[in-house]
């Protein structure tokens, strides 16, 4: 048994590295073979250790003391003081670095919060759109002429106190529309009388009438119109073109004739397809370029048989226009309660006058019975 | 010091010459960032002695931390220097008792309060060993101080205290760092 003093002197020697070789493996040894002297060694370790940094901070203590008694106060005062006029001209900036210290991370949250919260309502809105795309797509072709009031105002010429009157307010909404029968009857599309407070049609030539919404059907979007009692309207004694109810066969050249502007329009395609818009059966789907304003115009065969109404197309791909069949057209005209008819019933021909002659004559004959169909609404 | 030969010291340089225990550094170190602290403490509420005391403890602590080679800067020298005394200064008003818990800050803070609670054990123990040593009384405070603290030999120390013979002075220093030992331990807990 190693006595105290001995191994404390042992200890001293170790943590000093002034142990020999011999005697460092023979302190080793004890030091793992009895506990109590490890502990002793831990502790003196401890202790020399605290004795050495109480020592190392008062003698750096006493060389900052030496430092802070040569210092020049005035100099050091100097500029401390020049530093607050510094600190001043950049508090504003210091604070707000701080406060981006301090709120940083609730920016951060709010941040997140914010993009999730945009980015996910984009993706909402974008979905929303893409399943409602194709309802969008399809646009009815009448024409508002709002924009274009102007240039009628220059177009339309000064004859009578009726287009005066248009001349001051002019017709907001404008489409096509024609002859049903001799009698005054014709048929536009109902999206483009709706709402009206009142209805002219205007010839060719430039003749207006007024006229009276005899009946709207928005599930086929067919409206009859009839020119309303105005004696100046000369009752022809037949049509040029005939209805053709029975469906036409694909491929089948077809022409039409509008009102895109203040002109009729001659149009010219084919018969794409035996369904209209997203499969609709009630309409046609026809190759043949239209604008805003070819709403309710006819579409013909090469014979000139009305077999649709121009009703819309589909704004994602040119050359989709759909054609309201006249089957529906007499189905809507069957549908019209008789009161509203005066009892005078729509007398519709099959005759057509037009099968042999070439396509130009055609187009003379038919546009007589074609009409712009304007529409006075109430301003909102 | 001059005026030009200070902007060419780096802190980075300071810092070694810190850790080697150069005057000259450590003068440079010490009149360099002295304004700011004093500074700090003027507008808030203390006074030049305050600063002194704040700004001196604010060195050990960075002293302590070089020496023991667990100094780790994130940030800027200046950015240590003054967030240590800011918290030394806050610790210094709430002990006094006084409104302190909102600075006039003029200056970016650093996160240090590892180094303060190593900082704070290091303080106890040196309390606790000054006291202990107080206590001790003469000569063995002088001849332990010697012996571990200025690392004289046994040689050395026989000599100047005018033993007999080095066993002597074994003897002596062996009974003094007994009696140290209790009044050290008998408060001293490692954490």
């Amino acid at each position: 048994m190693i006595d105290h003093q001995k191994f404390t002197d042992w200890v001293d020697k170790w943590l000093r590295n002034e142990l020999t070789e011999a005697e460092r493996l023979e302190f080793e040894a004890i030091r793992r073979s009895d506990p109590v002297l490890a502990q002793r060694a831990r502790e003196q370790q401890q202790l020399a250790k605290a004795m050495k940094n109480y020592g190392q901070r008062t003698d750096f203590r006493s060389r900052l003391n030496r430092i802070h008694a040569r210092l020049d106060m005035d100099a050091v005062r100097d500029e401390a003081s020049q530093l607050s006029k510094v600190r001043k001209l950049h508090s504003t900036g210091g604070t707000l670095r701080q406060l981006w210290q301090t709120y940083r991370p609730i920016l951060a949250v709010a941040a997140s919060v914010a993009l999730i919260t945009t980015f996910g309502t984009l993706m909402l809105v974008r979905q929303y759109q893409s399943s409602h795309k194709q309802q969008e797509q399809y646009s009815m072709m009448r024409r508002d002429l709002q924009a274009i009031r102007r240039s009628q105002n220059a177009i339309l010429q000064d004859l009578n106190a009726r287009e005066r009157a248009l001349q001051i307010n002019p017709g907001q909404v404008a489409g096509s529309g024609f002859l049903l029968s001799p009698d005054g009857y014709l048929v536009t599309n109902t999206h483009i009388i709706q709402d009206a407070d009142s209805v002219y049609i205007q010839s060719t030539k430039g003749d207006i009438y007024k006229a009276k919404v005899v009946y709207a059907d928005t599930k086929y979007d067919l409206a009859i119109l009839q020119v309303h009692e105005d004696s100046a309207f000369r009752v022809k004694t037949t049509l040029p073109y005939g209805f053709e109810a029975a469906p036409s066969d694909l491929g089948e050249r077809v022409f039409t004739l509008g009102f895109p502007r203040e002109e009729i329009v001659y149009g010219e395609g084919y018969l794409s397809s035996h369904t209209g818009y997203r499969g609709d059966s009630t309409a046609y789907q026809v190759a043949i370029s239209v604008n805003p304003g070819n709403s309710g115009g006819p579409l013909l065969d090469e014979k000139g048989n009305v077999i649709g109404i121009i009703s819309g197309k589909q704004t994602s791909s040119e050359g989709a226009t759909f054609a309201i069949k006249t089957d529906y057209l007499f189905r809507a005209i069957s549908s019209i309660p008789t009161d509203s008819l005066k009892n005078n019933s729509i007398r519709m021909s099959r005759k057509n006058g037009l099968a042999k002659l070439p396509r130009k004559d055609q187009i003379k004959k038919i546009q007589e019975s074609v009409y712009m169909v304007k529409v006075f609404k109430h301003e909102k | 010091m001059t005026e030009p030969s200070r902007l060419h010291v780096s802190d980075d340089h300071l810092l070694a010459g810190l850790a080697n225990g150069s005057d000259t550094m450590l003068e440079e170190l010490y009149k360099r960032y002295f304004p700011m602290v004093l500074h700090l403490i003027l507008n808030n509420s203390g006074s030049e002695d305050d600063a002194k005391d704040i700004y001196q403890e604010t060195l050990i602590v960075l002293y302590e931390k070089v020496t023991a080679d667990s100094l780790e800067l994130h940030c800027q020298l200046k950015t240590y220097l003054y967030s240590v005394s800011r918290r030394l200064w806050l610790k210094q008003l709430s002990m006094r008792s006084r409104n302190g818990n909102s600075l006039v800050d003029t200056e970016d803070l650093a996160d240090v309060d590892d180094d303060l609670t190593d900082h704070e054990s290091r303080d106890r123990q040196f309390d606790l060993m000054a006291d202990s040593l107080d206590r001790l009384g003469e000569p063995c405070r002088t001849l332990l101080e010697d012996f571990y603290i200025h690392h004289l030999s046994m040689q050395d120390i026989t000599e100047k205290f005018g033993y007999t013979n080095a066993d002597n002075a074994k003897t002596q220093k062996y009974k003094c760092l007994m009696r140290l030992k209790r009044l050290f331990f008998s408060v001293f807990k490692e954490e």
